[in-house]
């Protein structure tokens, strides 16, 4: 029975986390830089993140998140992740609250 | 005034984490916000004030300082221990006007354009494209910083065009902190930009080749690079094509570099006479564990610019994206998906490797080409410079080490330049072939010889069948190997070390020198008794 309960628990803990993403780059644009250690697709750039659970009002149902941190006004890559927890979440409180998970990489300004 | 951060930091890496090395202060800059100087050369101005700010800060607390850009190379020629200074960010474009241009100059002012030294490849060639122009070549891919790429001598395989500095016409170096130290620096022979231009910048003028040419391939240790002027031309198209042709044929293309009287002809590249045309960029791919018959080459083609090129020959990006044969480590990244991560087993496989094949054939504008590289994990790579008649032979020897005292987990490609006029321009014969070892970083043991042997052993093989070869500055290299600069380059060793003595006090030069200057014996001071090295010799 206790081994029942913790197969069923990490079953449970893998679905919730399991996840895939999504990243989307403009072709022909210059990512902003940045000297870092990364060690991924996005190294050597300037990646924000931002790791959140927005809470939806029937009043601001379609007000977007504002990124204000791109000097150059546009955006170059954004990686979007889903959880299975993060649709449940958004299933079980009829959508009102969204797990946000993304990392962005701001156009660099051209000047 | 411009921003600047400075961050104290115990170590600092190269993208392809080849260190990590020592660093106490990393600085960095952005400009002025445009709002609050709306003016781009005030801007310039102000990050020039900056940069002299920061060499004087340097100097008074007796540290070193190193601009930096965007840290593709794989040597330590970025890294300074004391401070380095991060620019990537300082990237103002200008157009030359009419109006801008030397009395004497040869130049069309719309193919020049002044550049601060944090542009970066990608957004040079966006900028240029918006005015129908192109950069004249580019390394195999786009995210070198302008400055960082002359520095280091960057390079494509464009037989008749030459390496990135050989498309600079103007630099503007700043040398200290003094009035006199920010200098516009051209050719005597080949003046481009007039004297009241040079003003706008509050830049002296020195039209001296021999100066311009010991700036040109400078290794971040002349002064501090803050702008160049480039000579761009018309844009223009590219047609690439992939084939595997016998291995006779290919290494025969690379020691002559006759495709007139070549077997190797690709339908539609020919001339009236149906012999086969000249291409724009030849690069061969070789897999030195296998003893294969045929060899991969890149042959790629120069075409007018068509502005319905994507609909007649699609989109180029998303086929440059699937590729294999882009820059060496991606390919071997490429191959190396299939086979185990453990470097031993992964080394047996590339016995049997076929290198691929890849048939389609894709037109698109140079930035499309040599498109976006990415991060493609921990890499070596060495490269190594030789006259393009010995190619073949140099080719055999260092493929003979890696079969006999290796192996070791990377492949094999050679690329072509043309001679560049630069001092320490690692293209320095009349066409230069590079041949390049790229692959994934190994530790060393008694199963496997380590990088650092690897690299010693391939400059004792050349020497002992005396090829005559360079180093890419920016590549993996034993550069402490004795007597390797005067080896490599000659007398211009001198003339180089005599120039950089006569423009830098001996403070400055102190300031601008890091351990890899150190490590290639390049950094001794001893002032020139010809102090006319760098006089201004026309006006």
């Amino acid at each position: 029975m206790k081994l029942k309960s913790i197969l069923i628990l990490i079953v449970s803990y893998a679905l919730l986390v399991s996840c895939y993403s999504i990243r989307l780059k403009v072709s022909n644009g210059q990512a902003e830089p940045a000297d870092t250690e990364r060690e991924d697709a996005l190294s050597g750039l300037m990646v924000r993140e931002m790791d959140t659970i927005v809470k939806v009002k029937l009043t601001t149902d379609e007000s977007p998140i504002n990124i204000r941190d791109c000097d150059s006004g546009a955006l170059h890559t954004i990686e979007y992740k889903n959880t299975f927890g993060g649709i449940l979440l958004y299933l079980i409180t009829f959508g009102r609250k969204r797990v946000v998970k993304v990392k962005y990489v701001c156009l660099k300004d051209p000047n | 005034m411009a921003r600047t951060s400075i961050t104290a930091r115990t170590r600092w890496d190269t993208l392809h984490k080849n260190g990590p090395f020592p660093l106490k202060w990393f600085i960095s800059t952005k400009l002025e916000r445009k709002g609050d100087m709306p003016d781009p050369i005030d801007r310039y101005n102000d990050a020039a004030k900056e940069i002299m700010k920061l060499i004087k800060n340097a100097r008074d607390a007796g540290d070193g300082f190193r601009a930096l850009g965007s840290k593709w190379s794989m040597s330590s020629i970025a890294h300074q221990k004391d401070r380095m200074h991060f620019n990537a960010l300082m990237n103002l474009k200008f157009n030359i006007s009419s109006g801008d241009l030397h009395s004497n100059t040869t130049y069309d002012h719309k193919n020049l354009f002044f550049l601060q030294c944090g542009n970066q490849i990608k957004e040079i060639s966006k900028f240029l494209e918006d005015q129908g122009k192109s950069l004249k070549t580019t390394g195999a891919s786009n995210g070198q910083t302008i400055a960082g790429c002359i520095s280091t001598g960057v390079h494509g395989s464009a037989l008749d065009v030459g390496s990135v500095q050989d498309y600079v016409v103007g630099i503007n170096l700043i040398t200290g902190f003094g009035a006199n130290d920010n200098l516009y620096i051209e050719r005597h022979s080949k003046p481009a930009l007039s004297d009241s231009f040079a003003a706008t910048i509050n830049a002296r003028v020195i039209r001296n080749d021999g100066l311009f040419n010991a700036v040109l391939v400078g290794l971040g240790s002349m002064g501090y690079i803050h702008g160049v002027v480039i000579e761009a031309e018309d844009r223009f198209l590219l047609k690439r094509y992939v084939r595997k042709i016998k291995k006779e044929t290919a290494l025969k293309l690379a020691t002559t570099l006759d495709f007139k009287n070549s077997e190797f002809k690709i339908p539609g590249e020919t001339d009236a006479q149906g012999n086969a045309l000249r291409p724009y960029h030849y690069k061969v791919f070789i897999n030195p564990y296998n003893d294969q018959d045929e060899y991969a080459i890149e042959a790629i083609y120069k075409k007018p610019y068509d502005p319905d090129y994507k609909n007649k020959f699609g989109d180029p990006i998303p086929f440059m994206k699937e590729f294999v044969y882009r820059d060496l480590i991606y390919l071997l990244i490429k191959i190396s998906e299939k086979f185990p991560k453990v470097i031993p087993k992964f080394i047996e496989a590339l016995n049997g490797a076929i290198l691929p094949k890849e048939d389609k054939v894709v037109v698109g504008k140079l930035s499309e080409i040599f498109w976006d590289a990415g991060y493609q994990g921990r890499a070596f790579a060495c490269s190594f410079g030789v006259d393009h008649k010995d190619s073949a032979k140099a080719l055999n020897v260092l493929a003979d080490l890696a079969k006999n005292e290796g192996p070791i987990p990377g492949i094999y490609a050679m690329r072509f330049i043309k001679r560049s006029e630069g001092l320490l321009a690692f293209s320095k014969f009349p066409i230069t072939c590079m041949i390049e070892i790229d692959g994934i970083q190994w530790d060393g043991s008694q199963h496997i010889i380590s990088l650092e042997k690897f690299a010693t052993r391939m400059i004792e093989v050349l020497k002992a069948e005396n090829i005559p070869f360079t180093i890419h500055w920016g590549k993996n290299a034993d550069w402490n190997f004795p007597g390797l600069a005067v080896h490599m380059y000659g007398n211009n060793v001198k003339q180089w070390k005599d120039i950089r003595n006569t423009l830098l006090s001996q403070e400055m030069a102190k300031v601008f020198t890091n351990d890899f200057l150190r490590s290639v014996k390049l950094d001794d001071f001893t002032p020139p008794t010809d102090t006319g090295l760098i006089d201004n010799l026309i006006t």
